[in-house]
């Protein structure tokens, strides 16, 4: 069985690691978990947290890959490169974008994984054997894509976790139900990652009468990399697979962030959105920030929701503010 | 040397103004009595103690006057460049041009501790949704929408990628509000692989040449915007002659701090040498003073060291500090509770460093660039700091906390065991905010403990 190659973060393609013989699992972790060494430290991020608690536990996975686009996750490879025994790598992916030096530096981090992959049991693969992978991947999140609006909320948030955690083989794909017609609020929820206890967000709308018709979270579809260009992909796959990951997610740690809110303004239009959730975790500073400038700039109603990571305790808090803000809408 | 040597209050040292203006000590054109920027509203002034010799006066007033000398830049033509973030690097290349000034609008985290609270730039912030939980730079926010304690740049520089999120965050609320920034890459620093050609940077870490080529590119673009802004060519020699300049305050810096963290007796407060430390990022926009300021502080330092007199006891426990602090009265009250200073790693060492004169002067840069504590792990920031604390000798460390910091979340806990495992000394973390008054005996019990435990650490162990 092949290794397992732990990682969370959007920029790190699934595929890349795939192509090497090894098995990407991007980790969601459950909640923001009990790391031993960390107890008591104020500020530290409840996602980062959470996923320090899945890394160090246990030797199921082979690798770990982190990236340095939030500091706290930057700092976190500290923590794991000095208490765990796991191959660790650290993948440099540039906040800003626009420039041909930072799209470079990206495919040139690519490579330098690619070593590091090899160094721990990977293969190098051929073009045609990542050109494969890459097509195989790309279908799976095309079918997830239409397939939406034939899903719940909850349910489609599910499939692109599970898509993360295990690949295309996971998705169960059959999504032959009948279009839902929207009867209920339609909102987004915006933020970081969501952890999976917080899934339940998803039903907690659904329960006061609205619908989330945007996850426009990490570990949602904006988590979710720009569909393939066939013919770029002939001439050189890793360029394309630079392409799709680095220049088509958009996230709050880009400068500018200017693209984040193209984005938006394309979502939410398309979708009719009539509300937006703002999911943060305490201590995540990047996506605190967007707070203003989202209500400054989307003239849609916001319901700020910051979190500890535990979700069992707040649920009930959180639910009395979605339901009230749903009301308001209504 | 002036009189004998120690720490004196704000009023104290009105009197010692009028003292040495009757004995006719020359006053720079920037000079006066302290107490005259309470007028400012820099009400800290009063709870502080400051060393009183004239240099220090000197120094303090290089400090409260900046302002002023932006707007006189301004109003003489020159263009006023805000770089953001990079603490030491982008100024170099500034202040190489004859029409250009920069300065840091990060030093705005100062203001609501020097003016207590008292400028509402925190509450501006607030009112962009960039609460307390971020770190106290975010008065920088204020100070921009007020217009108030600098005028508004040029142009603005931010280096962005390896830096924390809350300076990269604020940054981009505050370019949300109007002013343009140029963002510039500053990757993550990391360690050569086998096949790649490393780098020994300034201050002894090492990069793979490629991230030095890449982060000169980065400088290549505000080389070439900075040209563009005061239409003036920055050639290689003038560049050289910039870093020439920046490397007589690093050296000049780097005699003081040796000289203050090995004497016997304490020769300068930390209060006054965090200051002096400070000057080294951007000059405190005029470098050629910053040279004569930081000289006549040297010639101080060395006087009293050959004196064998200082400000403190001989015991004083001997301490390494992590991290500047938000209240520099915080610096006041670790000489109050029995330390002192011996060694310091302010997130800026990289401004301290010389910069390489033997290679071409972008290429030296982005090594110094690289350089950056902050930019590499917190691994490699702990390594340096037990590098130093041997050095100069420290018996113990504070790790002082910035608030809703990002960076202080976890490398605190990875500095500390680093300390403890490798050279068993006692190491204690604090946070400090803008205004420590309400937490003073905390924080004031916490530092007698540190001291206490140094001073029982040097007793012999009986048989």
């Amino acid at each position: 069985m092949s290794k397992t190659v732990l990682y969370t973060c959007p920029y790190v393609p699934a595929e890349w690691i795939a192509a090497h013989g090894l098995r990407p699992c991007r980790v969601i972790p459950d909640s923001a978990g009990t790391v031993f060494s960390l107890a008591g430290r104020e500020g530290v991020c409840p996602y980062v947290r959470g996923f320090l608690a899945e890394v160090t536990d246990g030797d199921r996975a082979g690798a770990v890959v982190m990236t340095t686009v939030c500091d706290q996750m930057r700092r976190a490879f500290d923590i794991v490169a000095r208490r765990c025994e796991l191959p660790a790598f650290l993948m440099n992916v540039p906040n800003t974008w626009q420039t041909p030096a930072a799209q470079q530096l990206y495919v040139d981090e690519l490579r330098r994984l690619g070593r590091f992959l090899i160094r721990h049991g990977g293969k190098s693969p051929s073009n045609d054997a990542l050109a494969a992978i890459m097509l195989e991947y790309d279908a799976t999140r095309t079918a997830l894509l239409e397939a939406r609006e034939r899903l719940s909320a909850l349910r489609y948030a599910e499939e692109i976790a599970a898509f993360g955690h295990d690949g295309p083989d996971a998705v169960t794909g059959g999504y032959r139900g009948s279009l839902e017609p929207i009867t209920r609020v339609p909102l987004a929820i915006v933020g970081g990652p969501l952890m999976k206890k917080e899934f339940r967000i998803f039903e907690i709308v659904a329960e006061s009468g609205g619908r989330i018709v945007l996850d426009a979270t990490e570990s949602g579809e904006r988590g979710m990399c720009a569909p393939l260009d066939t013919e770029a992909l002939r001439e050189e796959p890793l360029s394309e697979l630079a392409r799709i990951y680095f220049g088509g997610i958009v996230d709050a740690s880009r400068r500018p962030d200017s693209q984040l809110y193209e984005w938006f303004e394309e979502k939410l239009t398309e979708r009719a959105v009539q509300g937006i959730i703002f999911h943060r975790h305490v201590w995540c500073d990047l996506w605190h920030a967007e707070l203003g400038r989202l209500k400054d700039l989307i003239d849609v109603p916001v319901l700020d929701i910051d979190t500890a990571g535990d979700f069992g305790s707040e649920e009930n808090r959180t639910a009395g503010r979605i339901g009230a803000f749903l009301e308001m809408l209504q | 040397m002036s009189d004998a040597p120690k720490r004196i209050t704000l009023e104290q040292w009105d009197l010692q103004y009028e003292k040495l203006r009757a004995a006719g000590a020359p006053q720079p054109y920037y000079g006066g009595p302290l107490s005259r920027h309470l007028k400012d509203g820099d009400r800290r002034l009063l709870k502080l103690s400051y060393d009183n010799s004239a240099a220090a006066l000197r120094l303090w007033n290089l400090l409260l006057t900046e302002e002023d000398r932006l707007h006189e830049a301004r109003a003489s033509g020159r263009k006023i460049v805000g770089t953001m973030k990079d603490l030491g690097t982008v100024p170099v290349m500034a202040y190489s041009l004859k029409n250009a000034v920069a300065f840091y609008p990060d030093g705005a985290w100062w203001i609501p501790c020097v003016m207590e609270l008292g400028a509402g730039l925190l509450e501006i912030a607030d009112s962009l949704g960039i609460d307390e939980s971020f770190c106290p730079v975010r008065a920088m926010l204020g100070a921009f929408v007020t217009g108030a304690h600098f005028p508004l740049p040029d142009m603005l520089v931010c280096s962005v990628g390896a830096t924390c999120d809350d300076f990269s965050a604020i940054a981009q609320r505050l370019e949300g509000l109007g002013p343009e920034i140029l963002w510039w890459e500053m990757p993550h620093r990391r360690e050569p692989e086998p096949d790649e050609i490393a780098v020994t940077l300034p201050g002894g870490f090492v990069a793979p040449k490629r991230q030095v080529e890449f982060v000169k590119s980065q400088l290549q673009g505000i080389k070439t915007a900075l040209e563009e802004l005061t239409g003036e060519r920055l050639y290689a020699e003038k560049l050289s002659e910039g870093i020439r300049k920046a490397n007589q305050v690093r050296r000049c810096l780097s005699e003081l701090r040796h000289l203050a963290f090995t004497a016997q007796r304490c020769p300068i407060p930390a209060l006054e040498m965090l200051i002096a430390e400070m000057l080294a990022i951007h000059f405190c926009s005029d470098r050629q003073e910053t040279i004569a300021v930081l000289t006549e502080l040297l010639d101080e330092v060395k006087a009293r060291v050959q004196a064998e007199v200082g400000v403190l006891e001989v015991d004083a426990a001997r301490i390494f500090w992590v991290n500047p602090v938000a209240d520099l009265q915080v610096m006041n009250l670790l000489e109050d509770c029995g330390g002192r200073i011996c060694g310091t790693e302010y997130l800026f060492s990289h401004a301290l460093d010389e910069v390489p004169e033997d290679s071409p002067p972008l290429d030296a840069l982005a090594q110094m660039a690289l350089a950056d504590p902050m930019v590499g792990s917190s691994i490699d920031r702990a390594q340096r700091i037990c590098a130093d604390i041997s050095l100069f000798g420290a018996e113990a460390v504070v790790i002082s906390r910035i608030g809703g910091a990002s960076h202080c979340a976890l490398e605190g806990q990875v500095i500390g065991e680093i300390v403890q495992d490798e050279l068993d000394i006692p190491v204690i973390e604090i946070e400090v905010p803008p205004v420590t008054d309400s937490m003073r005996p905390t924080v004031r019990t916490r530092l007698e403990a540190l001291v206490e435990t140094v001073r029982a650490r040097r007793r012999p162990v009986p048989k």
